[in-house]
């Protein structure tokens, strides 16, 4: 079990418990969102990536998610008293990003188009207020989860 | 004619029930209007898109569901949906769904079991449950095909023993041999994708009876 | 925060075996009184972002027992902080921290339970279910000079599952060792459990 982004492997985090781990906090995060006519994962940013393409995408996205997502989501997810699911996700992100990490540095191919993808998703963010940008990020992990999920081997 | 909104009481429970992508609003009518006769108009929203849809088959209407399945084929979209109460002049605010997500919310339904017997084995032929489409006339699409990761669990009760077991698998065919003879097996399988929680759908259970021994002694070959 | 005159809990330390992570410390002894404890825990995302940021545990938070089942906490292979405090009404002790960060791939695995069965001619197997982290590789093969050894991967389930058909009159050994996916590590092998089967075996 584990995920195969084109050249880069990541072991070690069981997807299952992501899954419930977001999915017992899915319907209050999402029901914060009221901006509903921007979607900042969308097909754009997501659909018809090549392998090579899927390793320097998920490492740029979760890089913003732990860096910069659950950073500023933390006071929410107490005050949705969503602290353990938030925690489980973060720290499983951290995962993968460190072991991604690894990964990169052997990595010589070019990643323009993975840059482009990932700019898409970074300028729909920066186009709303921080507040309602990071709780729609949030809120969009289920998208983030389902593109993962192609890419994980049982 | 417009209505006064919030006079009503909004419905409740708003909520999607999906099978193989066919998905079902429904909802239950407003607290204390039981009996009255309410109707009711249905309006669905894609995420990331700008207005609220009509459902011109689900305005007005008397019945507390609407089958939103071709406005939510796009299974890769998340979807709101909202429906109000109106009753003469009056009517409710509008009741509103969570994001609705059908290639993660879906449930999985059991697939078509064929079961063929002989003396000592049971054939077991698996057809992927079928995704909703709107015409009868259009080709069908496989589950396994939005979902490369289906598997089946497939249980087995032994009647005479009365003990029961159970094989994981991926692939659509399988034959169980070395059963007793004369003995009624009963088969139950259910579909399973791996991610997020889903409702389990499993199969009727089905029942066949291997045939007699037909040969009086194990022959010595 | 109150007046620590508690003493804080000492000799803090988790056990963990097979994914069930148990964190003990000694309790806290005042004459006639019931402590209460509170346990917290910061995983590495929390300790390297946001270092003022404890969680706290599931189960217990409070809890009278110098123990606490932080199972449900520990929810990716990353190393864990964990600290406990005392309290006794409005008086609340220090915090004392473990000393060393947990991380669960130190957990001990152990063999796997497991029964074997037949159904007629079907070798079936029954595997002591240790929760979603575990999946069993189980080695089965004929007991006769040169037969080969099979390996399956089985996730437990709530009823026995198939192994094998197997022929009238032969003998099948089975053993079962876990692995657990989180920390990409194997148990022992269980003992080998061998079975005969029913009727005459078949002429070669």
């Amino acid at each position: 079990q584990e995920f195969q982004f084109g050249p880069c492997r990541v072991e070690g985090v069981v997807l299952q418990k992501l899954w419930q781990a977001f999915w017992a906090m899915k319907d209050i995060v999402q029901a914060q969102d009221n901006i509903t006519s921007v979607r900042l994962l969308r097909k754009e940013v997501l659909h018809n990536v090549s392998e090579t393409e899927s390793c320097h995408l998920i490492h740029a996205l979760l890089r913003f998610y732990v860096n910069t997502v659950f950073k500023l989501y933390h006071d929410k997810a107490a005050e949705f008293g969503v602290l353990k699911s938030f925690s489980a996700l973060a720290n499983n992100f951290f995962v993968i990003v460190s072991k991604l990490q690894a990964s990169q540095e052997k990595m010589f191919s070019t990643h323009e188009s993975a840059r482009r993808r990932f700019l898409l998703f970074y300028r729909a963010f920066k186009q709303l207020d921080r507040e309602s940008a990071v709780t729609k990020a949030f809120g969009e992990m289920d998208i983030l989860l389902s593109w993962m999920e192609k890419f994980y081997q049982l | 004619v417009p209505c006064v909104s919030g006079d009503l009481p909004k419905p409740t429970n708003v909520t999607f029930i999906s099978i193989n992508m066919k998905n079902i609003l429904q909802w239950n009518s407003p607290e204390g209007l039981q009996g009255v006769e309410v109707s009711y108009t249905v309006q669905y929203f894609i995420y990331g898109q700008k207005k609220w849809l009509n459902k011109s088959e689900c305005r007005n209407i008397s019945r507390t569901y609407c089958d939103l399945s071709a406005e939510t084929s796009d299974y890769e979209h998340q979807y709101y949906a909202k429906v109000k109460a109106m009753w003469g002049t009056n009517c409710s605010k509008w009741a509103e769904t969570g994001r609705f997500y059908p290639f993660l919310e879906t449930q999985i339904g059991p697939p078509e079991v064929a079961l063929t017997t002989d003396e000592k084995s049971i054939s077991i032929v698996l057809t992927a449950p079928k995704k909703w489409k709107k015409n009868p006339e259009e080709s069908s699409i496989s589950m396994q095909q939005i979902y490369s990761n289906l598997k089946y669990n497939v249980s087995i009760y032994n009647t005479k023993s009365n003990r029961t077991w159970s094989q994981c698998v991926t692939n659509h065919t399988l034959v169980f041999n070395w059963l007793e003879p004369d003995t009624l097996y009963c088969v139950r399988v259910e579909s399973f994708v791996p991610g997020p929680p889903r409702l389990a759908h499993p199969s009727e259970r089905q029942c066949v009876s291997t045939l007699e021994d037909q040969t009086i002694a194990l022959e010595v070959k | 925060d109150g007046v620590a005159v508690l003493p804080a809990p000492q000799n803090l330390s988790v056990q963990s075996t097979n994914m069930k992570h148990v964190l003990t410390w000694s309790p806290v002894i005042v004459p006639e009184e019931i402590i209460h404890y509170s346990v917290e825990y910061q995983g590495e995302y929390e300790s390297l972002y946001m270092s003022h940021i404890w969680i706290p545990s599931s189960w217990c938070s409070p809890t009278q027992r110098p123990e606490c089942d932080i199972t449900e906490d520990i929810t990716a292979t990353v190393s864990y902080s964990l600290r406990v405090r005392a309290t006794l009404g409005s008086l609340t002790s220090a915090w004392s921290t473990l000393k060393h960060r947990f991380n669960q791939n130190s957990t001990i695995l152990t063999p796997p339970g497991m029964e074997i069965t037949m159904d007629g001619f079907h070798l079936l197997i029954k595997l002591e279910d240790l929760g979603p982290h575990f999946e069993f590789f189980v080695s089965y093969w004929r007991r006769e000079p040169g037969a080969k050894e099979h390996v399956k991967v089985v996730r437990p389930g709530v009823l026995p599952v198939y192994l094998e058909t197997v022929e009238p009159g032969a003998a099948y050994c089975v053993k079962a060792r876990t692995f657990v996916k989180a920390i990409g590590r194997h148990s022992a092998f269980s003992q080998t459990e061998c079975v005969k089967v029913q009727g005459e075996a078949l002429p070669l």
